[in-house]
Parts: structure tokens; C-alpha cells; sequence
């Protein structure tokens, strides 16, 4: 062979790449790729809405959204390797001896490079997206602060109370009032325990001789589950309660008949 | 060229059972010294906490610094003298029982320290705070370590005096032992300088 | 000079058939360990006095029983022969410890303190599998009494304590179960070793593992324990007699654990055959080496905070007791430092098992053995940074929080590259679909769904709303149920010829796999809904809005049973009756299948030379 066609034989990168696309193998991945990460966007977008209880809160709201964003992030990696998944069972190998070889593929360093970069940047949104939303949230809180109402929730084997120190008022149902930014100051007289008023989306552990934080705008008017989310002993199971966000105008009246003075 | 030793059951060569002992026991010490690092983070993490004041409450007792580093003073001098054995490997037998006797004096003063502990409340039996509660933790791990070399200097004197251990083909073993009485006594040191925080 | 050899057989060399290492076994371990028991108990009994102390009192007592329990049996099965006769100078003899290692002893030797590593890994098998099995019967117990809310099928209390005693049989059964059976009988040969670093040690690991079983069932007869298998203080702190018996089997279970990391990783480092090369080293041989060295650090803190628990319980001391100055944070650090590593020692064998599989069934190379490495080791030094991720509601100090989800999030690149190993394996092949291969695909399925539900976890907003609930039960059971011992299962049955002499029963193998996978995607769905839906774990009751997914979750762990069951039954009658396996039924490449069944004593008649990785398979491509 001449150098003239050697030169003419050397594709350029480009070129190798649409040949690359071209072939039978590459192209079928990709359809089952595809496939399979629509397939996940969907069920991402349809079922964590679907199965996740009634949004009451502004961060259950992002939570919920979270959820869904993380879906579609790693859609495309459930998408390439159910696609190699499908692709290989396809083809499988029938009988009671072993298969024929393969190809001698020892490695490929594009290909790992490009997979490790591609995960790698998938991995670098989901982390700075979680990190916006933290941030967001402790934004929120430090701004809500001053106007916020303050709720002091104790774990006691097996109930909850909540005391509303600016109100006068102890409860042990957990009341509040629409589109006020409440703050809890959660404490145990005991054992560990998890406060978890499930559809505010908010959670923090109750520890003994400790305070912990947790904060929250109420933005839906319905009914609150309260939860123990830490195993606390025998009746963990039993340990909740209820509450309701209200109107303002109602959560005064029921302040009031808690023998509490209103905000 | 390489003896092929009975004495070991695939016939390997002293030498490459030697390494092979060192490198297990150096593994071990990784596992001990995770251990010693969970109890220096107790330390620190109780006393930087000092929840409800309780690191060392009000009129609480304490032992003092030095007393930390009496108790493991033995270890370090111990260690140096079994470092100065085995480059004696024929006197090896002199030195190990200098070295068993530290271990047994180290031991029995770590004894001593704990069953006079000053801050036990008399009428419940109960520890005053978290500093209290840490450092009977320490002195613990302390007494477990006098323990276990103490039994190897035993062993390795017992060995020394007796026709049938031939001290020179011994000299992997000194150097497996040296690696754990090494060992102890830099833990000894890194648990006495914890301590000296009071 | 006189050679040693010559010294050595000037020496007088006792008859072992007169000394004492011939009578000893686990009968004689029993006797001396219950006789141990027994003595303490009784002694410390007679000083209880005072009644005000009656309960850190009785705690002093229980714990003292049970590890004099564990030593006196260790004692009268002849564990301490060995260090005694260094201790007085009178090493023990080639003879002694031929006798030792079972040679010509038959089936007796599996019950004796037995140094051959090919024993030691059937005794691992059946324990686990016995340990499996107790943990299993748990799990249908608690998906029976969650099968529809309100059901009285046990009292709360006994359902905690199944949700703890579940837990920690399987985690400590997980931990072992490729490391154990397979890292002691298959990993020596596969390195062409003829026996591993300590043999000693090795009977040593197995037979102090062995005095924690029934030291952890005893916790049934004390009045079981309410904390689950974290074993949270202060709730532990304040728990009944139950929990010494949790206590004493974490001590004891982490010095086994030692023991035994530190036995693996020295025969891999120093024990390989000639050849053998760090880049020609089996892939499942790194993974169970990085994996029980992961265990070696880790496993210590978990017996300190174990320690310090019983200290609060027996001496009022006050570690985790916040009126004298301790914290429960600090529990949770320390458990959790041990906590996070572990699961990835827990994860990584079985992966590396299927990594071993997929070459030799699909009959192309591992693809990037390099990646795999890496892989591994990032996962493995990541895993040492991320525990605080279990505490982001803990409250300790938030604004940690962050750092830790990046941390976390970070090891979902290692894990990509472990799966970009398999999937480059099978790219392009013929998977021959034998039920050691069908693992390999349950594996990226269910490790699939595992890996992206811990993103969800892992992060710290989403985590405010899933931290505690069933969804994060379903999360840990799809990474170590559906990833780690689908991997198990599949190297029990690719590695069960070389084992036994026999192929495990083919029709019973596929029976199986498809009873457990398919009931393990319905038990697991329902629990992310239930998750989702905002059901806290561990609860022994739930309200009525729970009921459908629980119910589908019910169904599905009885499928599951009924598949393991099928799959004991197989592993059985297979055993026996099985067919006689040649030599190397799946033409695999690595050492193992050079030897023949029954191995031998030293495993290779001449030393294995090593001259290429075990993965030539496949025709060059151009």
C-alpha cells in the first residue's frame, strides 16, 4: 500500500464516531437505552407524586420535587444498564455446554473514561442540587425566624407534647396556623426519639438533655400525622398523634379554648 | 540453601514464616489501634461536648497528669529493653525477664490506680462524669495490654532457658514480639498524652 | 553447623495418638464451656446482696457467664494448645499439627478444633446457613404479624425484639457468608496456597464466631431486646438482661471477625503461588481481601461502643447517660463509624463473586480488571468517611451535613465502575444463563434500584422526609439482600461441585432463584410504597392506610421462604445425592478447578507457577 492511501484510510475522529453510531450492536444499546430511561423519567415523574402523602409545607413541596429531579438524574443510568441487561439476555446462550468465546475484550479506556465522566457529572448535579436545597431551606429559616412561632415538642415514652410558649398553651395535638413559619425545639425526657410530622416533611430526633431544630412553613390547611420515627421501646409503634393546620381565625379560637392568649 | 523446617507443617523457611507472623501481627495492631482511636475519640468528643457539665461535674476528682504517665511508663521501658535484646539475641533470656517484670510491675500499678479511683460516689457506686467514665475505658485497655505482653515475655524467658528452643533460629519471633511491644507503648504514650488533657 | 532439620529429628516427638490434642473436641468444648458457665454463675450469684445494685448486679453476672462461657469452650476444645506449648517452650510438632489439620480423621474432624482451611470453610457454610435460616424464620414472623394492621399475632415486645434479633443474625451471617465459606475453602486454592497464613487462627475465627450463637439465642430466654440491631443508647442503657446477651455476642463476634480479617488478608499478601502477580490475583480474591481489611478497623469501634455500653449497664458508668456528662451521639459515631464500613464489607464479596462468574459464563475477559480494582478500593477508603450520613436528623451538629452528602454521593462513582466491570463483561457476549449467571443479572436489578434509592437517602433535604421509614428497610434490603447475597447464593451454587464432589440439583437451583427473586421485588416494592407513604420502620402495628402495601409486601416474603426453602432442600439432597461433578463443570480458568475432589490436605501435589490473570478467555478481536 502507498502513503497516499494510508493518509486516505486514517479516519478522522468524527468519522469514526458516525461509523461507531453506524453499528448494529451501538445502535440497538442505544435504542434499549433509550427506551428503558423514558421508561424511568415516567414512572420518576408519575409514582413518587403519586405515592408520597398530601404536600403541607413548603419543604415537603421540595422534597417531593427532589425525588423526582434525583429520578430523572439517574434515569439515564438505569437506561444504560438495563439496556445492556436486555440486549445480553436476548442473546443468550442455549444448551448444556458452555458457549462459544467471545470477543477478547480486555478493556477500553474511552469507553471507561467516558463512563466514569458521564457518572461522574451525573453524580456532581444530584450533589450540587441537594446542596442548593439545603442552602435554600437554612436561607429560609434564618429569614423566617424573627416572625416565626415557636413550638416545643418533647418525646416521652410513648406520646408526644407540644407546648407553645408565646400561646400559654400545651397540647398534645400539633396545631398550626396557615402560612406562618413555625420552629420546633424538639427535646426527649428519656430515650432517643424522632419527630416526624410526616406530610410537613419535616424530621429531627429527639435526644435527651439536647435541643434539636427544625423549622417549617405550613402552606396547606388538612390533617397532620405525628410520628416516632426511632425504635423507642415497646409501644414505638403507638407513639403518635394528629394535628391539623388551621386558619389563622380558627387556630386563635382553638388557642383560646386551650385557656392559651393568642399571638 | 533454605531450611526446610519441620517444624512448621508446609515446611516453609523460618525467615517466611517470620514475615508472614509479622505482617499478621501487624494487621492486628491495625484492629487495636482502630480500637485505641475509638477510645481517644470518646475522650474528646465527651470533653469537648461536656454535656450538662458533666465532663468533670462540680467538686469532681480527677487523677492528675503525671499519674497517667506513671502507669505507662513501664510500657516504653519494656519496649526499649526488648530492643536492646535483640541485638543481644544470646543474652535474650536476661532481657526478657526485665522485660516481664515491667510488664507485672506496669500491670500491677495500673491495678492499683483503678481500685483507688477517686471519683466513684460513695453511696451509689456511680461514676461522677464522663471524664471519669472514659478514663476507667483507658486504664482498662491499658491493663488488657500489660496482660497480653506479659504473657509473651513469659513465654519468650520461659523459651530462652530451654535446650530444645534454639535462640538464634528464634530471632523472628523477638521481632514479632518486638512489633507488639512497640506497639503498646505507643499507644501507652498516645493514651497518656490524651489523658494529660485533663 | 547441623541443619535444622537435623535438630529437628534428634528431638523426641511425642505420639499424638497418647496426648491430649486427640481427645479434644466439641463435645469436650461444650462440657468445659457449660461447666465455665456454670461455675460463674453460681459463684457471683451467691454475692448478690444488695438489693438497690440488683440490676447493674445482674448484668455483672450475665456478661461475666457468657464469656466464660465462650472461653471455657474455646478452653476444652484445645484452642489454647497451641499458645500454652509456646508459652512453655515445647512447640507442637509436624506431627501434632498434621493430627491437627483432620488428616485421615473423616467427618470427626468438622467437629474438632480443625486447622485445615477446607474444613474450617464447610463449618463457616453451615453456620451461616443455619444462621440464615434463624434469621429468615424472623423475617416471616414479622411480615405475619405486619400482613394487615391490628393483627395480635405477637405482642409488641416480642416483635421488637424479632426486628433486633433479625437484624443482627443477618447482619453478622452477612457478614460472613462469602467470606467465610468461600474466602476459607476456595480463596487458598485460587491464590495456589496449600493452606492459609495461620491455620490455627483460622480454626481459631471459626469456633469463637461458633460460642456467639448461642450466646445470641440466649437473649430469647432473658426477655429479648428492644432497640433493634443498632442497639441505640440510652434505650440500650436502660434495656432488660436481654441485651448483655446482644452485648456479649458483638464483643465476641468482633474478635472472630478480627481474627479472621487479619488471617485473609496475610495469606493474600504472602501466600500466593508463584506468578501471581497483584494484577493476575483472582478478582474475587481482592474483593473479600479489601473487604475483610475494611472490617479489620472497622469492626473495633463497634466492640468499644459495645464495651461502653455494658460498662453503663454494669459499673454506672456514664457514656451515653446524659445526666452524668455522656451523649447518645456518641453511640451513634461509634456504630456508625463501624456501621457504614460494614455494609460495604457486607456488599463487596458478593459483587467480587459475580465478577468471578460472569467471564467464565459469558466466555469473554473481565473487562478492565483496573476499573474493578479501583472500584473497590475507592468504595472501600469513601465508606470510612461518609457514617454521619445515618445522623443527619440526629441533631448532633447540622452543619455538618453537607460534607457528608457530598461524601456519600461520592461513592456512587466507584459503584458505577463496578458495574461498567460487569456490564463490559457481558457486552457483546452470549451469557450461558446456568443459576450461578442468573445472579449476575438479579444483581444488576436489584443493586440498581438499591444504588439510586441510597441517592434519594443520601441526600439530605429528601432524607428529612425517608430517614426511618420503611423505605429506607427497603433500600438496605435491596443492596445487601438483593445485591450481596443474590452474590452469595450464586457463588454457593458455581462453587458447591468443587465443595462437595457434586452439582448442586439444577431444576431446584432455577425453582429457587425465581421464588426468591420474584417475591423479592414484590416484598420490596410494597415496602417503598409503604416507605413513601410515610410508614416509620420497626413499628408492630401501622394504620389502616398502610394495609394494601403491606399486604403485597407480606406475600412476597412468603415467597421468598417458600424459595429458600426449596433452595436448603437442594443444598441437601444434593450433597448426597447429587450428580458427581468433574472436575471443572463450567471450564472455568482459575486454580481451584486444577485440583481434584476431595482436595487435598495441601491442596497442590506440586506448587501452582502462575504465568497469566485467570480471564483468557474469548478469540482476539482485530
Amino acid at each position: 500500500m502507498s502513503d497516499h492511501n494510508d493518509v486516505h484510510l486514517e479516519p478522522t475522529p468524527g468519522e469514526r464516531f458516525s461509523k461507531f453510531l453506524k453499528r448494529g450492536d451501538i445502535r440497538e444499546t442505544l435504542a434499549w437505552a433509550a427506551f428503558y430511561t423514558a421508561v424511568f423519567v415516567v414512572l420518576g415523574a408519575y409514582f413518587y407524586p403519586k405515592w408520597m402523602p398530601t404536600v403541607m409545607s413548603t419543604d415537603m413541596k421540595a422534597i417531593e420535587r427532589l425525588m423526582v429531579v434525583f429520578t430523572f438524574i439517574s434515569a439515564p443510568v438505569c437506561g444504560f444498564v438495563m439496556s445492556i441487561f436486555t440486549q445480553t439476555l436476548r442473546h443468550r446462550h442455549k444448551g448444556d455446554t458452555p458457549p462459544p468465546d467471545g470477543p477478547m475484550i480486555r478493556n477500553n479506556r474511552l469507553g471507561v473514561a467516558v463512563f466514569s465522566g458521564v457518572a461522574s457529572l451525573l453524580t456532581l448535579t444530584a450533589v450540587i442540587y441537594g446542596l442548593i436545597e439545603l442552602n435554600s431551606s437554612a436561607e429560609a429559616a434564618t429569614k423566617d425566624a424573627p416572625n416565626a412561632l415557636v413550638v416545643e415538642v418533647t418525646g416521652n415514652q410513648w406520646v408526644w407534647s407540644f407546648n407553645y410558649p408565646s400561646l400559654g398553651v400545651e397540647s398534645n395535638m400539633l396545631n398550626l396556623p396557615i402560612d406562618r413559619p413555625v420552629i420546633f425545639r424538639i427535646t426527649s425526657a428519656d430515650v432517643n426519639h424522632s419527630f416526624w410530622p410526616v406530610q410537613l416533611g419535616v424530621k429531627a430526633d429527639a435526644n435527651h438533655l439536647a435541643t434539636t431544630l427544625a423549622q417549617t412553613t405550613p402552606t396547606k390547611l388538612g390533617t397532620i400525622d405525628v410520628k416516632c420515627a426511632e425504635l423507642c421501646g415497646l409501644y414505638h409503634a403507638y407513639m403518635e398523634t394528629s394535628g391539623e393546620v388551621m386558619t389563622v381565625s380558627d387556630f386563635n379560637n382553638w388557642v383560646t379554648a386551650q385557656g392559651g392568649h393568642s399571638a | 540453601m533454605s531450611s526446610d523446617t519441620k517444624f512448621h507443617v508446609h515446611h516453609d523457611a523460618p525467615e517466611v514464616v517470620g514475615r508472614r507472623e509479622r505482617l499478621g501481627v501487624r494487621i492486628l495492631i491495625v484492629a487495636d489501634g482502630s480500637f485505641l482511636f475509638a477510645m481517644i475519640f470518646t475522650y474528646f468528643y465527651l470533653r469537648n461536648l461536656n454535656v450538662n457539665d458533666g465532663w468533670i461535674p462540680k467538686g469532681g476528682h480527677t487523677f492528675s497528669a503525671a499519674s497517667g504517665w506513671m502507669s505507662i511508663l513501664p510500657l516504653v521501658v519494656a519496649a526499649i529493653v526488648h530492643k536492646f535484646g535483640q541485638r543481644n539475641i544470646k543474652q535474650i533470656g536476661n532481657f526478657s525477664i526485665i522485660t516481664l517484670l515491667a510488664y507485672l510491675y506496669g500491670a500491677y500499678y495500673q491495678f492499683h490506680q483503678m481500685s483507688n479511683m477517686p471519683f466513684i460516689v460513695k453511696d451509689t457506686h456511680a461514676f461522677e462524669g464522663s471524664y471519669a467514665s472514659t478514663w476507667v475505658l483507658i486504664a482498662g485497655a491499658n491493663m488488657f495490654h500489660y496482660i497480653l505482653a506479659a504473657f509473651i515475655a513469659l513465654g519468650l524467658v520461659i523459651r530462652a532457658r530451654r535446650a530444645s528452643v534454639d535462640p538464634t533460629l528464634e530471632k523472628w519471633r523477638m521481632r514479632t514480639a518486638s512489633s507488639w511491644f512497640t506497639w503498646i507503648a505507643i499507644a501507652g504514650v498516645i493514651c497518656a498524652v490524651t489523658t494529660s488533657m485533663i | 553447623m547441623t541443619t535444622l532439620s537435623q535438630q529437628v529429628s534428634n528431638r523426641p516427638i511425642p505420639n499424638p495418638k497418647k496426648s491430649l490434642i486427640t481427645r479434644l473436641n466439641m463435645g469436650t468444648g461444650l462440657i468445659v464451656g457449660i461447666a465455665f458457665a456454670l461455675a460463674t454463675y453460681y459463684s457471683m450469684q451467691t454475692t448478690l446482696d444488695d438489693a438497690t445494685l440488683n440490676f447493674q448486679r445482674n448484668n455483672q453476672v450475665l456478661l461475666a457467664t457468657m464469656f466464660m462461657w465462650s472461653i471455657g469452650f474455646l478452653v476444652g476444645i484445645g484452642a489454647f494448645i497451641g499458645p500454652f506449648r509456646w508459652l512453655i517452650g515445647k512447640d507442637l510438632t509436624a506431627e501434632e499439627q498434621l493430627y491437627l489439620a483432620g488428616d485421615g480423621q473423616g467427618i470427626k474432624r468438622y467437629f474438632k478444633y480443625c486447622t485445615d482451611h477446607k474444613v474450617v470453610g464447610i463449618q463457616y457454610l453451615w453456620g451461616v446457613i443455619a444462621m440464615l435460616a434463624v434469621g429468615g424464620s424472623m423475617a416471616m414472623m414479622i411480615r405475619t404479624q405486619l400482613a394487615q394492621p391490628g393483627a395480635k399475632f405477637i405482642t409488641p415486645s416480642i416483635y421488637n425484639s424479632l426486628v433486633g434479633l433479625h437484624g443482627i443474625t443477618m447482619i453478622v451471617a452477612m457478614i460472613i457468608v462469602a467470606t467465610g465459606p468461600f474466602g476459607n475453602f476456595i480463596m487458598p486454592i485460587m491464590i495456589g496456597a496449600a493452606d492459609m497464613a495461620f491455620p490455627r487462627l483460622n480454626a481459631l475465627s471459626w469456633w469463637v464466631l461458633f460460642t456467639a450463637i448461642p450466646v445470641l439465642c440466649s437473649a430469647w430466654f432473658l426477655g429479648g431486646i428492644p432497640t433493634g440491631w443498632t442497639a441505640y443508647a440510652p434505650l440500650s442503657v436502660q434495656a432488660g438482661p436481654g441485651m448483655n446477651a446482644f452485648i456479649a455476642t458483638i464483643i465476641i463476634f468482633a474478635v472472630s471477625t478480627a481474627v479472621a480479617g487479619a488471617n485473609i488478608t496475610a495469606t493474600v499478601i504472602s501466600m500466593r503461588a508463584k506468578g501471581m502477580t497483584w494484577n493476575r490475583v483472582p478478582i474475587f480474591v481482592i474483593g473479600a481481601t479489601i473487604s475483610v481489611a475494611l472490617a479489620v478497623p472497622a469492626f473495633p469501634t463497634f466492640m468499644v461502643a459495645m464495651i461502653q455500653t455494658a460498662m453503663d449497664r454494669t459499673f454506672l458508668t456514664g457514656f451515653f447517660d446524659s445526666n452524668v456528662g455522656g451523649s447518645g451521639w456518641l453511640y451513634a459515631h461509634l456504630f456508625w463509624i463501624m456501621g457504614h464500613p460494614e455494609v460495604y464489607v457486607i456488599l463487596l464479596p458478593g459483587v467480587a463473586i459475580l465478577m468471578e462468574i460472569v467471564p467464565v459464563f459469558v466466555r469473554k475477559p473481565l473487562f478492565s480488571y483496573t476499573a474493578a480494582v479501583v472500584g473497590f478500593a475507592g468504595i472501600a477508603g469513601l465508606s470510612v468517611l461518609v457514617w454521619a450520613h445515618h445522623m443527619y436528623m440526629s441533631g448532633w451538629l447540622p452543619m455538618l451535613n453537607g460534607p457528608f452528602m457530598v461524601t456519600t454521593e461520592m461513592i456512587s462513582i466507584p459503584t458505577g465502575l463496578i458495574f461498567l466491570v460487569i456490564l463490559g463483561t457481558l457486552w457483546n457476549g452470549k451469557p450461558w444463563l446456568k443459576v450461578p449467571m442468573l445472579g449476575v443479572y438479579a444483581f444488576l436489578w436489584n443493586m440498581l434500584i438499591g444504588g439510586i434509592t441510597g441517592l434519594y437517602l443520601s441526600d439530605v433535604p429528601a432524607d428529612n422526609y425517608l430517614h426511618g421509614s420503611m423505605y429506607v428497610t427497603a433500600h438496605f434490603h435491596y443492596t445487601l439482600m438483593g445485591a450481596a447475597l443474590t452474590g452469595a447464593v450464586a457463588g454457593l451454587s458455581y462453587w458447591y461441585p468443587k465443595m462437595t464432589g457434586r452439582m448442586l440439583n439444577e431444576r431446584a437451583g432455577y425453582i429457587s432463584f425465581w421464588f426468591v427473586q420474584i417475591g423479592f421485588q414484590i416484598l420490596y416494592l410494597g415496602m417503598f410504597i409503604a416507605g413513601a407513604e410515610g410508614q416509620p420502620r420497626r413499628v408492630s402495628d401501622y394504620a389502616q392506610m398502610y394495609a394494601n402495601s403491606n399486604r403485597i409486601s407480606t406475600f412476597g416474603a412468603y415467597l421468598i421462604g417458600t424459595g429458600f426453602i426449596v433452595l436448603l432442600w437442594a443444598v441437601i439432597h444434593s450433597w448426597r445425592n447429587g450428580v458427581i461433578a468433574p472436575m471443572n463443570p463450567w471450564g472455568a480458568k482459575t486454580l481451584e478447578w486444577t485440583v481434584p475432589y476431595p482436595v487435598p490436605l495441601v491442596n497442590f501435589d506440586t506448587p501452582p507457577v502462575v504465568t497469566s490473570d485467570p480471564y483468557g478467555y474469548g478469540k482476539a478481536v482485530k
